[in-house]
């Protein structure tokens, strides 16, 4: 029976083999113009419909045998006494969730067929869109930490690009950097997790996480805080939670398909997700619970102040789902996580369904629309501060951006008139090619201090070479060898001379004898 | 099996001086023939070589001299195959590189072949008086081709002839006295090397020493070590492409080989000389590299750089232990490969433009794209990136090295990063940069010479990429070496 629920790894593969597919497509040559767009979305739509089957056929087998909870399906890497396992956890949640999310992404990718029909960048997104799946899907059903932080990034770099789809306008390509690095932040708190697991508990397992929190004896609150601390502040970031609601709004430059599975339906989940998943953590951690539960509040209550001033439907949209994902997370902080999870599943198809209508909102919707209720409109302050969306935005650029810009200023100072002279770099314009106005004299030279020693020291050794190893022809050595050879050309002479040998032979004679 | 190879290019070179015709064009044919059937049949050694062995294999002897002791054997080990694979594989390349030959062609041909005989004879002569013999004997045809067949200025190019032959005919005059005192205090009445090795291992260490000085003067004239190396630059300078390409890729390698089996007969001087010997190897890498930062002549810089990457052979071989042996034998195969192709390349360039100072190019990725990509990859090899030869063979000693010297090693990333620095700047000078009127016309590499520089350039990458089994089969020899030095 695990054998069957072992190919559970097969379904977040087949949207990324779909991606693969997309792009030899494209690589080939003959995605083009109208006849090259059906390829494209049905092979798309096919890998969607083959992991929402999957994962029917998996909801069946455990509706029949139980679910499996933990499956271990091998080692990914394991480096020293550390190992990282490819497992997934197959429970209530994860498998229901999961064939949420993918019926979601083929509603969306069906949907997409016509609304980017003559796009220019028809296939990049349907790359993107199957990248997305495949990590939300991983996000949903691994049964560790990092194999989710896979997905996390998966679905990460998938929202930064579709985000910055038009990439020609400034605006968008701008705002999706801004959602980016807001959630690079939460990466790091997700890395900051993973390895405090890894390190404190030695485990990356989800239930592992569980088991040691029931533990009681080894069980302690610090390190439990403090791992949990990564966790959260990645799953809040990622579910857009006060204070880091800004981001979601700028993400909404997307095509409205891929705004509304990314934003309004699945991955804004993904943080209540996380939450969930750590449920048996939480409980023995009452604070966090409480700061979770505060955080939800302030949350709800600002998207729905926030909300209320909005004139366009899809910024109304969006602070709506922040309000609505904001009582999810109160509600967690409470210890209600079954609530917390219906809410969830409900809230997916709710808001799915009603951003992909967004755009026909206008035809739909004959009355005017609603004005701002009379207390909000007569409080001035709260109205504008409502209005400014409590200028949330300003602060991050005055707080983060501007000293971030500064400090970068000042340590570009430094290098380029402090480092770049020490280490020799070439100056800034000069830089890589060769300029057309540099002195054909002038081939060896050294740039900056480590440039100067080096043309010192070069020239110093090219003397002693060319000096001393090189000329031999006048050396000391030769000059000795060249005057030994004139007093022997003297001494052959003398012997040339008949009386000499004669002599020789004589006194040579005189002596044996 | 190995006298036959021995006797394949002599009899090439006979070929070639027989043939009836003058015309150069099929001279070089046959020439080609011959070092390419050489070649082949180099590599199929490799069928009858078993690496797990680290004994001498195909071993074949005849007695030579009855009295004296000296005896006409030949063998193989993990140290030599890899040079004769080297050697066998860089002389098509010599031949091909050699196009531009018109005038004397039978003399240079049959000169080229005599000269491979000699230098694999110096690789698989397992008898110190065979070894010295052959040694010599790479003399006589390397006098004639640089003197007679070098560069333009015919003053520069005899003294640059006078000037290797005396250097080295010095050297071998201590190695001669180094080996005949070798062979009177190991009083074995044996020149065979492997019969003087084990009674020299017994040896006092002050014999040891002495003995030991002269074989290092012998070798590291043709290494080349740091004070002993006045000849390299004006050689290689004069002499033409295709002995170029031989002197760099094999004739330097004779001299490691030679130090390696010195290293081998007289550990206990090894060991005592050893501080001897890493200071040199650092010397040499980092005067050599400075130099040939300093000069503007692309085939002085390449010979110049030599003299670095030999140093790195020499600290690997100084390390005495099991990665720096590999190193060292990695080093001389990466080396002979990536300076072939370099001077190659240069001598290809120099044909076109008639110029080698590096200021006169510019922008050449333009006209020669070929030559430019090929050029790269040899110079990237060169300063030893990742994924090419010279990588495996830094990595190896650096490691052999740190073991035995730990933070010293910043010396070897020194000339790393100085060869870093000209293999760049020539990069930069002669590829990128405004287009200029001298360098509009120069013609791409043709087909032939591309083969002849896409082997050398599988040779780098392969080895670099997949450097297992060229590990493999020096490995046995290298652990029996480094077993003398208990590590």
């Amino acid at each position: 029976m695990n054998a069957l629920f072992a190919l559970v790894m097969l379904l977040p593969l087949l949207p990324l083999l779909a991606a693969g597919g997309i792009t030899a497509y494209i690589l080939s040559g003959q995605a083009q113009g109208d006849a090259g767009e059906p390829p494209t979305a049905r092979l798309a739509e096919g890998a969607a419909w083959l992991t929402l089957l999957g994962l029917l056929g998996l909801d069946l087998l455990a509706l029949f045998a139980g679910v499996p909870g933990h499956v271990a399906i091998g080692t990914w890497f394991a480096s020293g006494g550390f190992t990282i396992p490819i497992s997934f956890v197959l429970d209530g949640l994860s498998l229901g969730y999961a064939t949420l999310v993918a019926l979601i992404g083929l509603v969306s990718l069906r949907f997409s067929r016509h609304y980017l029909h003559r796009e220019p960048g028809f296939h990049r997104y349907y790359i993107l869109m199957c990248v997305f799946l495949a990590g939300m899907l991983l996000i949903v059903l691994s049964g560790n930490a990092v194999l989710t932080f896979v997905g996390w990034e998966f679905a990460g770099i998938s929202s930064f690009l579709l985000i910055g789809y038009a990439y020609d306008r400034p605006v968008a390509t701008g705002n999706a950097l801004w959602a980016f690095i807001t959630n690079r932040i939460g990466d790091a708190g997700f890395i900051l997790g993973i390895s405090l697991a890894a390190w404190w508990l030695g485990t990356v397992e989800w239930t592992g996480l569980a088991n040691w929190a029931a533990s009681g004896s080894a069980f302690d609150k610090i390190t439990a805080r403090l791992v949990l601390f990564g966790f959260l502040l990645a799953a809040v970031i990622k579910s857009a939670q006060w204070p880091f609601t800004v981001w979601i709004s700028r993400a909404l430059e997307g095509p409205t398909p891929s705004s509304a599975i990314f934003y309004g339906a699945v991955m804004i989940h993904a943080g209540v997700y996380l939450v969930l998943r750590l449920e048996p953590v939480l409980l023995h951690t009452p604070g966090v619970m409480l700061a979770l539960a505060v955080v939800g509040a302030l949350t709800a209550l600002y998207g729905w102040l926030v909300g209320l001033v909005q004139t366009d439907v899809k910024s109304s949209l969006i602070f709506a789902t922040t309000t609505q994902v904001g009582l999810m997370f109160l509600a967690c902080g409470l210890g209600w996580f079954q609530v917390a999870a219906w809410h969830m599943a409900l809230h997916t198809i709710w808001r799915a369904y009603q951003f992909l209508l967004a755009p026909s909102y206008m035809y739909l919707v004959n009355e005017k629309a609603r004005r701002v209720p009379a207390w909000l409109a007569g409080r001035q302050w709260l109205y504008t501060a409502a209005l400014q969306r409590f200028w949330l935005d300003q602060l991050a650029v005055s707080m983060l951006i501007r000293p971030t810009r500064a400090v970068a200023r000042d340590m570009r100072d430094f290098d380029d008139n402090v480092l770049a002279h020490l280490v020799g770099m070439p100056a800034r314009r000069r830089a890589g090619a060769f300029s057309a106005g540099d002195d054909r004299d002038v081939v060896i030279r050294g740039h900056g201090l480590a440039g100067a020693v080096l043309v010192w020291v070069a020239e110093r050794l090219h003397r002693f070479e060319s000096r001393l190893v090189m000329r031999q022809g006048t050396g000391p050595l030769v000059r000795a060898m060249r005057r030994a050879g004139e007093y022997l050309l003297v001494l052959e002479a003398l012997l040339e001379r008949p009386r000499y040998p004669i002599l020789l032979v004589v006194a040579t004679l005189v002596i044996i004898l | 099996m190995l006298s036959t190879l021995l006797l394949l290019p002599l009899l090439g070179a006979l070929m070639v001086a027989l043939l009836p015709m003058r015309d150069p064009v099929w001279i070089r044919r046959v020439a080609l023939a011959a070092t390419i059937v050489v070649s082949v049949f180099a590599w199929s050694l490799l069928a009858h070589f078993d690496p797990v062995i680290a004994e001498i294999q195909l071993y074949e002897v005849h007695a030579w001299h009855d009295r004296l002791g000296s005896s006409f054997s030949l063998g193989v080990d993990g140290f030599s195959l890899p040079l004769i694979l080297l050697a066998t594989l860089l002389m098509p390349v010599a031949v091909v590189a050699s196009a531009n030959v018109k005038q004397a062609a039978k003399f240079y041909f049959s000169l080229l072949l005599l000269l491979e005989t000699a230098m694999l004879g110096v690789f698989m002569a397992r008898d110190w008086s065979l070894f010295y013999v052959f040694w010599e004997l790479t003399l006589v045809p390397l006098f004639f081709l640089i003197d007679r067949l070098g560069g333009q200025n015919r003053q520069r190019r005899q003294k640059a002839a006078l000037n290797f032959v005396l250097y080295t005919m010095g050297g071998s005059v201590f190695m001669l006295l180094a080996i005949l005192l070798l062979y009177d205090s190991a009083s074995t009445h044996s020149f065979s090397m492997d019969t003087i090795a084990e009674a020299s291992r017994g040896l006092p260490v002050t014999t040891q020493i002495w003995i030991f000085l002269g074989l290092l003067i012998g070798f590291g004239v043709k290494m080349p070590i740091f004070p002993l190396h006045g000849w390299l630059p004006l050689a290689h300078v004069e002499a033409p492409s295709a002995v170029s390409i031989l002197l760099s890729g094999i004739l330097l390698k004779m001299g490691s080989y030679g130090l390696l089996r010195a290293v081998d007969t007289l550990p206990g001087a090894a060991l005592a000389l050893q501080t001897l010997l890493v200071a040199l190897a650092f010397i040499s890498m980092v005067y050599g590299g400075v130099l040939a930062w300093r000069s503007r002549d692309l085939k002085e810089m390449i010979a110049y750089s030599s003299i670095s990457h030999m140093g790195v052979v020499l600290l690997g071989i100084a390390a005495l232990n099991h990665a720096g042996f590999a190193g060292a034998t990695m080093q001389m195969v990466a080396h002979g490969l990536v300076a072939g192709a370099l001077f190659y390349l240069v001598g290809l360039l120099y044909e076109r433009t008639h110029t080698r100072d590096i200021g006169d190019y510019t922008s050449l990725v333009r006209t020669m794209p070929r030559f430019a990509f090929f050029m790269i990859l040899a110079f990237t090899a060169a300063v030893g990136l990742p994924g090419t030869a010279g990588f495996i063979a830094e990595l190896h000693a650096l490691i052999g090295g740190f073991a035995r010297w730990g933070g010293w090693m910043v010396l070897l990333s020194l000339s790393l990063l100085i060869s870093a620095a000209y293999a760049l700047r020539t990069v930069g000078r002669l590829f990128t940069g405004p287009v200029g009127v001298t360098m509009k016309n120069v013609p791409d590499l043709t087909r032939t010479e591309m083969l002849a520089v896409a082997t050398l350039s599988f040779g780098i990458l392969a080895i670099g990429l997949y450097p297992a089994p060229a590990l493999h089969l020096v490995g046995a020899s290298v652990t029996r070496l480094s077993g003398f030095f208990g590590a």
